[in-house]
Order: structure tokens, then C-alpha cells, then sequence
């Protein structure tokens, strides 16, 4: 995604949305998950990275077709010895982020078991997609794309590859899963509106179902542009002809003498 | 004819006559419309001159009203700048308009005439200045408070509204309204409160939607899963809360994750804010936390668990710091219940010390290993140390390691060393052949092999070694002793030593030639015994190092022992017959140095002769 898209997305990181997710991003220790999210919340590659200590939170907005779409992203340690720590944070998941390292074939074995934590301890609507991290270092790569990919489809998860260091297909994984989590809602196996699900609705969605259709948006909208033209008719009533047509003026009334000028600025 | 003519003459003088009245009548006709018609004139001049007159009024009117018109429309702009339409009026203060853009409009306005007013009263040469400046503060302020009331109102309604969702967003008009008043804040904070602990409850009783993920409390048989998936619940929820507070003040987020370090340097009002309403709406989780967690604890009976979650506790009291503050009630609960945590596994593994001390040893068990009670001591203290050592974050330095955990090695060992050596007195009397001195050095052997792996445990270690030497020094005393004993050269070897030349040697009765002679084939034969290589006493030692190091001091006193024999044997004053022939009868004939070879020390033999 270029840049500068990205730079207008980050000014409204405060704005309204949709549905709010929760991710939790899990793997072997060093594969290169909190670098990822790093990539994928500012946009930058973090250099030196240390260790993750327990559990880090960070949180981005990202818009999907029409819906705008809040994610509070956690991030694991994954060192054995956080796993007590970590393992807390499955719960009230919507979706979950495995990270491997394409250069670490340990990293790649180890990923059932981090699954079969996932599942046993989320909700049994977690989305998962495989991540194959450092892509970028093809000439050490240690699993096969194939092998990887073969593995992803048994064990009923997405999964791409992507490159914290280059941010090739970094923003690809998170838009996968808040895809699948939309789907599931839409089909209602997941409900938002219920606590511990990982989803919830954003006010703007909360507006949309009161107001039976998205013209209310429209209306919201119009309502804003008409005060600002107001506000221009009233600059060209104090600056404008008042002085050259002085008999004019008086004899009109304010408000035919402003639609006067309305034509005029038309 | 000349009456006809005459006649005709009087006809035409009548005639005339007659034009001449007639004429004389249009004369009097003309000049009654000459005079008319100057009458008429002087009429019109009149009333040319009235008329100048009046259209001069009039258009010295027609610029008063132009005048009046000015001013008008600069008292229109005048009041459009200092009083409020009705409009706004009505936005401000009336229930039926709805805050929006126009009551924030309105308000703003307010704020302008009042900061306007100020201006321009402070100038001078206004006379009535002051009174205006007085009648229009003191309707805006009547404004102002009334829209401030509303907006109170419309906060605090709003508050409960949206208070009520777990996850919270804010809109922009809220943003806008927030700075206005701190009530409004108090009842969101109540509501925040209620929010977040209906919420724990749930995640606690009830889990997600239909049971899944299942309710915290269903593993509360598990005491680590247990209160980290509280503990975790609580930190997610700070987040989430944390980021519903930054949008409600419109705070950029800094993009700072939770655990690094929040910097708390006083910028602003808002920041102030956040971390007060955060503190409270937090705050009210801690009881049901605090009463779970210690719930927990007390009901511990293994002390590691006991530790793990001491540990556990830890983690996050220093998470919720960096998060929160230290001064925020929650780390003060977690502070609280952290050094409950801890204290319940001092007081277990003090308890467990004071156990082991009481413990006795089985009287008829023969063998030196270290015993049952100090396998199981050292296996917890074991697992301890595991647990501390993956505590451990890597940047703290060896001092704060070793300061961390050396309460629990006070606690663990002492009582340990305490038990094998007491214990083992006691035993040694009522069974002297049990081999006291080689089962302490075991037990000491064992546990430094158990703390040795740690490297937060040097300072102990040294400790250990130290009790270690001197128990060592004393057994290779004893140990040279038995050997001495055993060659039989012992007695000859103390003679040796206390001989003082007052008489010869071969005149005292223990080192008669014949004593010598017997003591000297004894030794022979004790060299060619097993004995030389190893010692079947010290083989009980478990440590082979010991075992290698204490039976080669002896055999090096042995050594010497004998160098002092041969040297007092060749002594002329000590008046031995033969003193070659008698030492050279016998292995090692006299030559220390094959000795040193024998004992297997030839590194020392070159350096000894």
C-alpha cells in the first residue's frame, strides 16, 4: 500500500467504525511477529528488536470495502517460558496471527502445537491465518511455500507469506482474517453484540442498524455542507455589494436578497 | 341718398360702435387674463420657490434616512456580533434542539461576545461603555451557564448510554462537549465502573457467548491458568479502556505499546484526566480480583505453585505500573496481594525448613547417600530456582540476580545444612561406625551439584565450598591418620616427628631396629595392597573429586612421612646398625623418590626431593 494512503488512514485512527476486533498475534520466539505488527502499525521496519516480555498492545483502524474496521492487536512473547503468560490472552480472540519464519524450519514444526493451543483456548470461531514471515530472505528459506501452504489447508487456516523488513503482504494477513470474522458474522455464526465473542459493533455500525438505512449518513452529511455555505453567504453579505446597491438592499428582504446572492455566487 | 348714405353711415357707426364695445369688452377680457395671467405668475413663482424649498427638505431627508439606514445596519452588524438571535438563543438553552453543530456554534459564539466584549470595553472614551459591556456580559453569562447545564444534561445522559458497552467509541461532538464539565465525568467514570465489573463478572462466571471460551472460574482448580486469566483479563481491559478515554479527549494515540514504559510527565489536563478515570473504572475490579487471587493463594499447598504465582503477580504488578502508575489503586492491589503471594511462600518454605529439621534419620540405614528429606528439599528448591531463573528478564546484572533469590536460598539451604549436620551427630553416636564425616560431605556434594546450574546462586555456592573445605581438611586428616595406621608406619612416623636427639632413635622402643625392621615389611605390603590407588572409605564419597583430592593429601603425608623415617634412619646420632641395609631391606628401599612414583605423584616427586 503506498504511503501516503497510508498517512490519511493514520489521521483518523480516531474516527468512527464498524466492528472491533481482537487479534492475538502468536509463534515461536523470534519469528518476527512483533516486527510485523510494528510494520503494520506504523509502517516502518522495527530495527533491533528485543524479545517481547509477556504481551504487548497496540491497536490500527483499517477500512474493508465499506466498513471501517477497529483492531486491538496483541502481541505475544513467544518464549516457552511467557507461555503461562500468553496463553491467558487467547481468550475473547476473534482472530489469531501464526507466525512462522520461512528461515527457521523449527519455527515452521513447532506450529501445530501453538495451534492446538489457539483453538483449545479461543472462542470456537477463531480465525486463523498462517503467516510465513521474513520472505525476504529467500536464499535462507528453510520451508517451502508449497510445504507450508499444504500444511495451511490441513489444518484449516489461511496463509500467505509476507516480509516485515520490505512490508511485502503485511497488511494481507490482518484484512484476511477481519474478511473471514465479517463473513462468519454476516452468515451469524458469530455475534458481536454478545461479550467474549472478540467482535463488537462500533458506534457507527450501532447508527446504521437504528437508522434502517445508510441515507441517514447521507442526510448527516448534507446537514454539514449546507452550514458552510451559510457561512459563506453571510462573508459576501457583509464584504460584498452592500455599499453599491444600497436602495436595493433595504427594499428586499434579508432573506430573497441572500437567495439573490446565492444565484449570484451560482 | 344722403340719408341712405347717412343712413348708411349711422348702420356702419352703429356697427362699429357695436366691434368697438366689442373690442373695448375683449380689452378688458385681455387685460383680465393679463392680470390672471400675472397672478398666475407670480402664483407659480411662489410656488417654484415653495417647491425649491421643499425638495431641498427633501433630499436633506433622503440623506438623514440614508444616515439612519447606516446606522442601522451597523447596529444590526453590532448586535450580530454582541447578542444572540434567537436561534441560537433557542439552541443553547431550549430542551427540543438536540446538541449538535449548532448548540456548539452557539456556545462558541457566546465565548466570542464575551471575550470581544472585554476588548473593546477596556478602550476608553465610551461613557456608556461600561453599562453595555455589564447588560451584555450579563446576559451571555445567562446564556452560557444555561447551555453549560444542558450540555451537562446531554453528557451525562449520554455517559449512561454509552457506558453501558463493553467496547466504547466516541464521537465527535462528544469530544467536542468533553472539556465542559467534570460532573458529567464523575457519572461516566460510575458507569465505567459498573461496566467493566458486570463484565468481569461475566468473563468470570459466564465466559463468552454460549460458554465459549468457558468462564474464568472453571479452571480456578488450575491456580496458574486461574489467575493469569484474570490478571490477563484485567490488562486487556486497561487497553481497550485506555484507548476509549484517548478518543475521548482526543488524544493522539503515541503509539506506544502496553508493556513498554508510559512516561508520565505532567502535559496536559487530559492526560490527567485519563489516568484518573482510568484508576477508577479500574480500580473497582480489584476487590473481586483481590479476593480470588488470595483465595487462591491460601488454598496452596505446594510451594512452588505458590511461587509461580508469586511470580505471576509480580509480572504483572510491574506491567500494570509501566501501565498505569504505581500510585493507581490497582498496582497497589497488586503490590498488596503480590507481597501476600510471597509471603505465603516464604511461610511454606520456611514451614518445610522447620519440617526437615525435625525429621530424624533411620538409624539402621547404613548407606552415606544424602537422604530422602534432602532429595525431596532439593528437588523444590530446584524447581524454585527454574522458575526464578525464567523470571529473569536478562537485563538485570548478577548483583540483583543473586539479591533476588537470596532470601529463598537462606530459607531453602540453611535449614538443609542444619539437618545433615545435626542430624548426622546424632546418628554417629549411637552408631560409631556409621561413616559421619563422608555422608555430610555427600550431602553437601549434592546440593551444590542442585544449585550449581544457577548462576544466581554463586554467593551460596562459595558458602557451601567453604563449609565443604573445612570438612574436607578435617577428613584427609582423619583419612591420612587411617592410612598411617593401616601401613603401619603410623607410630614410627609420630616418633619420627617428636624425636628431639635427646637419646638415639634406635634406643626408643617403638623404633627398636626389629620395630623397625616390622614396620617397614608392613608398609611393603600396604604399597602393593589396593589401597595405594584407592581408598574403599572414601569411595562412599559420591563426589569422585573429593575422593581423588583428600586420598592424594594423604598419600602425599604418607610420603613424607616416610622421607622423615628414611632421614632419621640415616641420622648417625640415632645410631641404627646398617641404616641402608635396613631401609633398603624393604619397598620402597629407602628411595622416596619410587615412593612418589608408586602414589602415582611424580609431578610433586622432583620438586619434594
Amino acid at each position: 500500500m503506498p504511503s501516503e494512503e497510508y498517512e490519511t488512514e493514520a489521521t483518523e485512527l480516531l474516527e468512527t467504525y464498524d466492528f472491533l476486533m481482537k487479534y492475538i498475534v502468536i509463534g515461536e520466539a523470534g519469528s518476527g511477529k512483533s516486527c510485523l505488527l510494528h510494520h503494520f502499525t506504523h509502517n516502518s521496519f522495527k530495527d533491533h528488536s528485543q524479545h517481547t516480555i509477556g504481551v504487548e498492545f497496540s491497536s490500527r483502524t483499517v477500512k474493508l470495502g465499506e466498513k471501517r474496521i477497529k483492531l486491538q492487536l496483541w502481541d505475544t512473547a513467544g518464549q516457552e517460558r511467557f507461555r503461562s503468560v500468553t496463553r491467558s490472552y487467547y481468550r475473547g480472540a476473534a482472530g489469531a496471527l501464526l507466525v512462522y519464519d520461512i528461515t527457521n524450519r523449527d519455527s515452521f514444526t513447532n506450529l501445530s502445537r501453538w495451534l492446538t493451543d489457539a483453538r483449545a483456548l479461543a472462542s470456537p470461531h477463531l480465525v486463523c491465518v498462517l503467516v510465513g514471515n521474513k520472505a525476504d530472505k529467500d536464499d535462507e528459506r528453510e520451508v517451502e511455500w508449497a510445504e507450508a501452504s499444504r500444511w495451511a489447508a490441513e489444518n484449516d487456516v489461511h496463509f500467505l507469506e509476507a516480509s516485515s523488513l520490505t512490508g511485502d503482504n503485511v497488511e494481507a494477513p490482518f484484512l484476511l482474517a477481519a474478511r473471514s470474522i465479517l463473513l462468519s458474522i454476516e452468515s451469524g455464526a458469530l455475534d458481536p453484540e454478545k461479550a467474549g465473542s472478540g467482535v463488537s459493533y462500533g458506534d457507527r455500525a450501532l447508527r446504521r442498524v437504528y437508522s434502517s438505512s445508510r441515507l441517514s449518513f447521507g442526510s448527516l452529511s448534507q446537514t454539514r455542507k449546507k452550514g458552510t455555505v451559510k457561512l459563506k453567504l453571510i462573508d459576501t453579505y457583509c464584504l460584498g455589494p452592500c455599499n453599491a446597491y444600497p436602495y436595493i438592499c433595504y427594499t428586499l428582504p434579508l432573506h430573497s436578497f441572500a437567495s439573490y446572492h446565492l444565484l449570484a455566487v451560482k | 341718398m344722403e340719408r341712405k348714405l347717412a343712413q348708411g353711415s349711422h348702420q356702419f357707426l352703429e356697427a362699429l360702435g357695436e366691434v368697438d364695445q366689442k373690442l373695448e369688452e375683449l380689452q378688458r377680457h385681455v387685460a383680465a387674463m393679463h392680470a390672471s395671467c400675472d397672478e398666475a405668475e407670480t402664483q407659480l413663482k411662489l410656488t417654484n420657490e415653495a417647491s425649491a424649498m421643499l425638495l431641498e427638505r427633501a433630499g436633506s431627508l433622503s440623506e438623514e434616512r440614508q444616515e439612519v439606514e447606516n446606522k442601522k445596519s451597523i447596529v444590526t452588524l453590532f448586535l450580530n456580533r454582541f447578542t444572540l438571535n434567537e436561534e441560537e438563543v433557542e439552541a443553547m438553552t431550549s430542551r427540543d434542539v438536540p446538541i449538535g453543530q449548532r448548540f456548539f456554534q452557539a456556545m462558541d459564539k457566546t465565548e466570542r461576545i464575551r471575550t470581544d466584549c472585554r476588548v473593546l470595553m477596556a478602550g476608553r472614551g465610551w461613557t456608556n461603555a461600561s453599562r453595555y459591556r455589564l447588560d451584555i456580559m450579563a446576559s451571555t453569562s445567562s446564556n452560557l451557564e444555561q447551555g453549560y447545564e444542558k450540555i451537562f444534561r446531554w453528557c451525562s445522559y449520554e455517559f449512561r448510554q454509552m457506558g453501558r458497552d463493553m467496547q466504547v467509541e466516541v464521537e465527535d461532538t462528544m469530544r467536542e462537549a468533553i472539556p465542559i464539565r467534570s460532573e458529567a465525568l464523575t457519572v461516566l467514570s460510575q458507569v465505567r465502573q459498573a461496566t467493566l465489573m458486570s463484565s468481569f463478572l461475566t468473563a468470570l462466571t459466564r465466559g463468552g457467548p454460549s460458554g465459549l471460551p468457558r468462564p474464568i472460574e472453571l479452571h480456578a482448580h488450575d491456580p496458574m491458568r486461574y489467575v493469569g486469566d484474570m490478571l490477563a483479563w484485567v490488562h486487556q481491559a486497561i487497553a481497550a479502556e485506555r484507548e476509549f478515554l484517548e478518543s475521548l479527549f482526543g488524544l493522539q494515540a503515541d503509539g506506544r505499546m502496553v508493556g513498554s514504559v508510559r512516561k508520565f510527565h505532567e502535559k496536559s489536563e487530559e492526560e490527567d484526566w485519563i489516568r484518573e478515570l482510568m484508576d477508577l473504572a479500574v480500580g473497582k475490579l480489584c476487590v473481586p480480583l483481590k479476593i480470588r487471587v488470595q483465595q487462591t493463594i491460601r488454598s496452596q499447598e505446594s510451594s512452588i505453585i505458590s511461587y509461580k504465582i508469586a511470580n505471576l503477580l509480580q509480572f504483572y504488578m510491574i506491567t500494570m505500573r509501566r501501565t498505569i502508575g504505581e500510585a493507581a489503586v490497582l498496582s497497589t492491589t497488586l503490590n498488596e496481594i503480590t507481597e501476600v503471594a510471597y509471603k505465603a511462600f516464604y511461610d511454606a518454605i520456611e514451614t518445610q525448613g522447620r519440617a526437615l529439621l525435625r525429621a530424624t534419620l533411620d538409624l539402621d540405614d547404613p548407606s552415606l547417600a544424602p537422604p530422602l528429606a534432602i532429595l525431596d528439599h532439593a528437588q523444590i528448591l530446584r524447581e524454585v530456582m527454574n522458575v526464578y531463573e525464567s523470571s529473569l528478564l536478562g537485563d538485570e546484572g548478577e548483583e540483583e540476580q543473586t539479591a533476588g533469590f537470596r532470601r529463598i536460598l537462606d530459607v531453602t539451604v540453611d535449614p538443609a545444612v542444619e539437618f545433615f549436620t545435626s542430624n548426622s551427630e546424632e546418628k554417629k553416636r549411637l552408631r560409631p561406625r556409621w561413616d559421619r564425616e563422608v555422608y555430610v560431605l555427600n550431602c553437601l556434594s549434592y546440593l551444590q551439584s542442585v544449585l550449581e546450574p544457577f548462576p544466581f546462586t554463586t554467593q551460596k555456592l562459595n558458602t557451601l565450598q567453604q563449609v565443604v573445605d573445612t570438612k574436607v581438611l578435617h577428613l584427609t586428616e582423619e583419612h591420612s591418620k587411617n592410612i598411617m595406621a593401616d601401613a603401619g608406619i603410623q607410630l614410627i612416623a609420630e616418633t619420627c616427628e617428636k624425636h628431639d636427639g635427646s637419646e638415639p632413635m634406635s634406643r626408643i622402643p617403638v623404633t627398636l631396629p626389629a620395630q623397625l625392621q616390622t614396620a617397614l615389611r608392613n608398609f611393603s605390603l600396604w604399597l602393593s595392597g589396593l589401597e595405594v590407588v584407592q581408598s574403599p572409605r572414601l569411595s562412599q564419597l559420591t563426589a569422585q573429586r573429593l575422593h581423588i583430592k583428600i586420598h592424594q593429601a594423604a598419600l602425599e603425608r604418607m610420603a613424607r612421612s616416610y622421607q622423615l623415617i628414611c632421614e632419621q634412619v640415616k641420622k648417625p646420632e640415632n645410631k641404627y646398625e646398617a641404616a641402608s641395609t635396613l631401609l633398603g631391606s624393604e619397598r620402597p628401599f629407602g628411595q622416596v623418590n619410587l615412593l612418589w612414583q608408586i602414589f602415582g605423584l611424580e609431578g610433586d616427586s622432583s620438586k619434594n626431593q
